[in-house]
């Protein structure tokens, strides 16, 4: 069923104001098409009907359900090319030259939900290419972390299909990926620059350890959150950060009213959020 | 460099060219006779109607999403009573500019020069708007004038542009401060000549020289500020010259944010986020709207 304009608006505002992520007009079809579904599964006949039973009480159950429709689940590597090329082209050397007048030569990058791992990975790569120039001698760290273990244990593992790894530049891809019967299977070389381990952003015993990174990041995740959860683990990653470190969510994502203490640095094609 | 110095330098740089363009005499006409306080719409009508081209622009311009009239506005004469004459000045400006400039070769790509500029237009609009400045068609028209500069070294000075643009190719800096470096001057030195040559309006001038630094500004800097933070965005999103310069920016250390926050201490919570990512929606709106200025069917 097509999806009138103004119903679009109705729930793109709904979906933004309580998860905090925003649909594209050019995205209203896939939203139309990921609607149907779950109006079938619900028996709601009109996007009005679906819309109402969104906002009744139970509609926090049934959003959880729409939520894992329209972000699909899947991760790959090298996914969100602006945030990587801004941080590359600027936010990396800004912060090198940082930490090079204060002779601290480590670096600490944690992908907070990082299910199978293409993110924390994706990272290793570019820190990699690094490493004889602007990050010669340096101590890198990266962790990905997770709430489930069967995620957790893919990650370890480092074995790929061809979706996820389909984004990969050729020059990182020729180095670091090989090519095994159907499977793509990630050099060891990379691994090792990255652990693993279980976590859960709401166990505030766990998350006060996780302390002193550079760079975090978080994507599609806080969108399940309500607003006092968000705030709380936001809260989290604002603190684990170094004072020059940044934070970022996913595309279409935003943190608008959930933490007024990070500023938000823009660059091409997206922001980022600076302590 | 000093301020002083660059302004020489765009002033012997523009004076230096012979064949600069003018604009048509029908919009000096209109500007003239706007002057005038007794001035009737048939009159600036008639007149105008002698251009044919500047007419067909107007009313694409009126009909665009930027005015979004209730229904279509297909006579001259109900254009000019739904714009009020005030705005009149202000199109007419604008469409000989888009005019002077049509079908030049020079550095710039010139439909990404448009869709920059009118989208710095469009963008000034809405923060004009959120802040509650009382002109909006001004900061509209500000937007769309702001980079007229660097039509002016991307035809006129081709070469040491080309260089120019080669040079921040590699490396991170801002496009105004690589032709400081190189040119001895910039696209806000050399626009504020052209436009104190075509007998600008003091705040089109004012924008034109001071985009960059909005706390500079004599005449409006809020004006200034609004098209300072439009053009920030801008070159953010699409509509950055087809990514010439790598920009960044944090808002709360931009000038022109402290200077619009002063205004309206509303801005402070305004939700930065969803207005870019509406910003983004909107493009294609603005693209649709240059290629139909441009190319018209």
């Amino acid at each position: 069923m097509a999806i009138s304009d103004k119903d679009f608006e109705q729930l793109r505002d709904f979906i933004y104001n309580i998860c905090g992520m925003y649909f594209h007009t050019t995205k209203k079809y896939f939203l139309e098409s990921r609607l149907t579904r779950r109006m079938e599964a619900t028996g709601s006949k009109t996007y009005q009907d679906y819309y109402l039973l969104l906002k009744s009480p139970r509609g926090s159950e049934e959003l959880k359900f729409l939520m894992d429709e329209i972000t699909t689940n899947e991760t790959y590597f090298f996914r969100n090319v602006p945030q990587l090329a801004a941080l590359e082209n600027k936010l990396l050397p800004e912060l090198v030259e940082t930490k090079n007048k204060m002779g601290f030569r480590k670096l600490r990058i944690w992908s907070a939900a990082s299910s199978s791992g293409e993110e924390a990975y994706t990272m290793a790569m570019i820190l990699l290419e690094k490493r004889a120039t602007l990050l010669k001698d340096w101590i890198i760290e990266i962790v990905g972390t997770d709430i489930n273990e069967t995620v957790i244990a893919q990650a370890k593992e480092g074995v790929y299909n061809a979706y996820s790894v389909r984004n990969i530049p050729d020059m990182y891809k020729r180095k670091y990926i090989r090519e095994d019967n159907g499977k793509f299977i990630l050099s060891p070389d990379v691994k090792k620059f990255v652990t693993f381990n279980k976590l859960n952003l709401y166990e505030d015993s766990k998350m006060i350890f996780m302390k002193s990174f550079d760079f975090i990041f978080c994507a599609n995740v806080l969108i399940y959150f309500d607003t006092a959860s968000k705030s709380k683990v936001v809260q989290h990653f604002y603190n684990n950060l170094q004072p020059y470190g940044y934070f970022f969510v996913g595309q279409s994502e935003s943190l608008h009213g959930v933490n007024d203490k990070f500023k938000t640095v823009h660059f091409p094609g997206g922001f980022g959020y600076k302590k | 460099m000093d301020k002083n110095q660059m302004m020489e330098r765009a002033e012997i740089l523009v004076g230096a060219v012979d064949d600069l363009p003018t604009i048509p005499i029908v919009a000096t006409k209109v500007l003239q006779l706007l002057d005038d306080p007794d001035v009737s719409v048939e009159e600036i009508a008639d007149l105008m109607l002698t251009d044919q081209v500047m007419t067909a622009r107007v009313m694409k311009l009126l009909n665009s999403p930027v005015y979004r009239p209730a229904q279509e506005i297909t006579s001259l004469k109900r254009a000019l009573v739904y714009l009020g004459l005030r705005h009149v000045r202000e199109l007419a400006l604008t469409t000989s500019v888009i005019d002077v400039f049509d079908g030049n070769t020079g550095a710039l790509d010139l439909n990404a020069f448009w869709e920059h500029s009118f989208g710095v237009g469009m963008v000034s609009k809405i923060i004009a708007q959120k802040i509650g400045y009382q002109d909006l068609e001004k900061a509209y028209i500000s937007g769309i004038l702001h980079d007229l500069g660097e039509v002016f070294l991307s035809n006129f000075l081709r070469e040491p542009f080309l260089a120019v643009l080669e040079h921040i190719k590699v490396h991170p800096v801002k496009l105004v401060d690589a032709e400081a470096e190189l040119l001895g001057t910039t696209h806000c030195e050399i626009g504020l000549s052209m436009a104190r040559k075509w007998n600008f309006p003091e705040a089109y001038c004012d924008v034109i020289a001071h985009h960059h630094a909005p706390g500079e500004a004599t005449v409006d800097p809020i004006l200034c500020a609004i098209v300072n933070l439009s053009d920030l965005f801008c070159s953010v999103r699409e509509l950055n010259y087809g990514g010439l310069e790598w920009i960044s920016f944090n808002l709360s250390e931009e000038e022109a944010w402290t200077i619009l926050k002063n205004e309206s201490p509303g801005l402070a919570t305004m939700d930065v986020e969803r207005f870019c990512y509406e910003l983004d929606d909107s493009i294609p709106d603005i693209k649709e709207l240059v290629s139909s200025i441009f190319n018209p069917s």
